[in-house]
């Protein structure tokens, strides 16, 4: 059943004390899709992530996870069964282990051998470094780990904010390549990224961003560059 | 990801909106267990002045086990709750702090460089 819809935002508006940033936002992600949440700077792609894990509650519209209404329930219940968010900045550990981190992130009681696993299966790298500190690995490494940390936690959705920021190409290119089997496994993934490209190739389908509007829904790769900049620019 | 896992979130999503905010049920253990406290002192302090109203003996154990022994497990009970969801609530808070300073500490080494 490749049509359930695991995560969607009906409609959601959300707002900062008295200042809107959403306006009647809607998105849907369903099992095993790639979405990319894609936007200029300041558009609200983080504030759209933090309701969708349950970070804000909004104030109108609502949240749905495996098509049950959640709209206010915190953030942390969302998260112990298996909502993962992987926000800006990686949010790892610099200061432990690479293993450490890992063992740490999981949620459940698996041995530690099989959480681990989970993760080394898509990283093989983190498995030659795991007794190595996470502040001394690489950038791409680094959010390698953050991948694999949100892996250990055997999500049903994983959300990604900003992967990509500061890393070459190829790198990003190669962390792609495991959100797409992250993806294939079945995971319902949302993707935020300011720059298009990247992600474009590998989502399913995409969301455009503007001053807290929906600009653009659909195909991933029905987004050319002309609508891709109008949907930017906001007419 | 495994066969089922997807039934098994859908379940434990639709748990989460049964049993509602958790925090809620530690906040009323918490209230529970200073309320127990409050009854053990209270039935110990009416035990004491029922034994000295009295100097019939039979009575006074009857005093005695109503003020002296329930008062004082109900006593005990109640600081056991009190205990286990009080410092449950610090120790979280406590881990946290540590983090965030540890992160801290580590952004300030290397920034230091
Ligand atoms: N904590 C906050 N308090 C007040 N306003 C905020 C807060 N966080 C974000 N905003 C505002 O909300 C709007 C949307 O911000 P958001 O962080 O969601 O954008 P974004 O699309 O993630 O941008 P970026 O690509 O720079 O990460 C911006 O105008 C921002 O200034
Ligand atoms: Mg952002």
């Amino acid at each position: 059943m490749i049509t359930e819809s695991i995560l969607e935002l009906r409609n959601v508006s959300a707002s900062y004390g008295a200042i809107e940033v959403l306006h009647d936002v809607t998105i849907n992600v369903r099992k095993g899709e790639v979405v990319a949440l894609l936007g200029p700077n300041g558009a609200g792609k983080t504030t759209t992530i933090k309701v969708a894990c349950g970070l804000m509650r909004p104030i109108s519209g609502s949240l749905h996870i495996a098509a049950q209404d959640v709209t206010g329930v915190p953030a942390n219940a969302l998260a112990r069964v298996g909502v993962c968010t992987i926000p800006e900045g990686r949010g790892i550990f610099p200061n432990l282990y690479v293993r450490d981190n890992i063992i740490m992130a999981a949620r459940d009681r698996a041995g530690i051998g099989i959480i681990e696993e989970r993760s080394y299966a898509r990283f093989p790298i983190l498995k030659e470094r795991r007794d190595q500190l996470a502040g001394t690995l690489s950038g791409g490494q680094q959010q390698m780990l953050s991948l694999a940390r949100g892996l250990a936690t055997d999500p049903v959705v994983l959300m990604l904010d900003e992967m990509s920021m500061g890393l070459a190409p190829l790198v990003v290119a190669e962390l792609y390549e495991q959100v797409t089997a992250i993806a294939e496994s079945g995971v319902s993934v949302l993707v935020v990224e300011q720059f298009a490209r990247t992600v474009l190739g590998v989502a399913d389908s995409a969301v455009v961003l503007s001053h807290g509007h929906v600009r653009y829904v659909g195909p991933a790769d029905a987004l050319d560059d002309e609508t891709l900049s109008r949907a930017y620019l906001g007419s | 990801m495994n066969e089922g896992r997807v039934e098994e979130f859908t379940r434990e999503i639709a748990a989460l909106k049964t049993s509602g905010a958790k925090g809620d049920t530690e906040k009323r253990l918490l209230a529970l267990g200073s309320l127990l406290m409050i009854a053990g002192v209270v039935l110990a302090v009416i035990g004491g002045v029922q034994v000295a109203g009295t100097t019939n003996a039979a009575d006074q154990m009857a005093a005695i086990a109503t003020g002296g022994l329930l008062g004082l497990v109900l006593a005990v009970v109640g600081a056991a709750l009190f205990l286990r969801y009080s410092i449950g609530r610090f120790m979280r808070f406590w881990a946290i702090r540590l983090i965030h300073e540890h992160r801290s500490e580590t952004d300030r080494v290397i920034a230091g460089k």
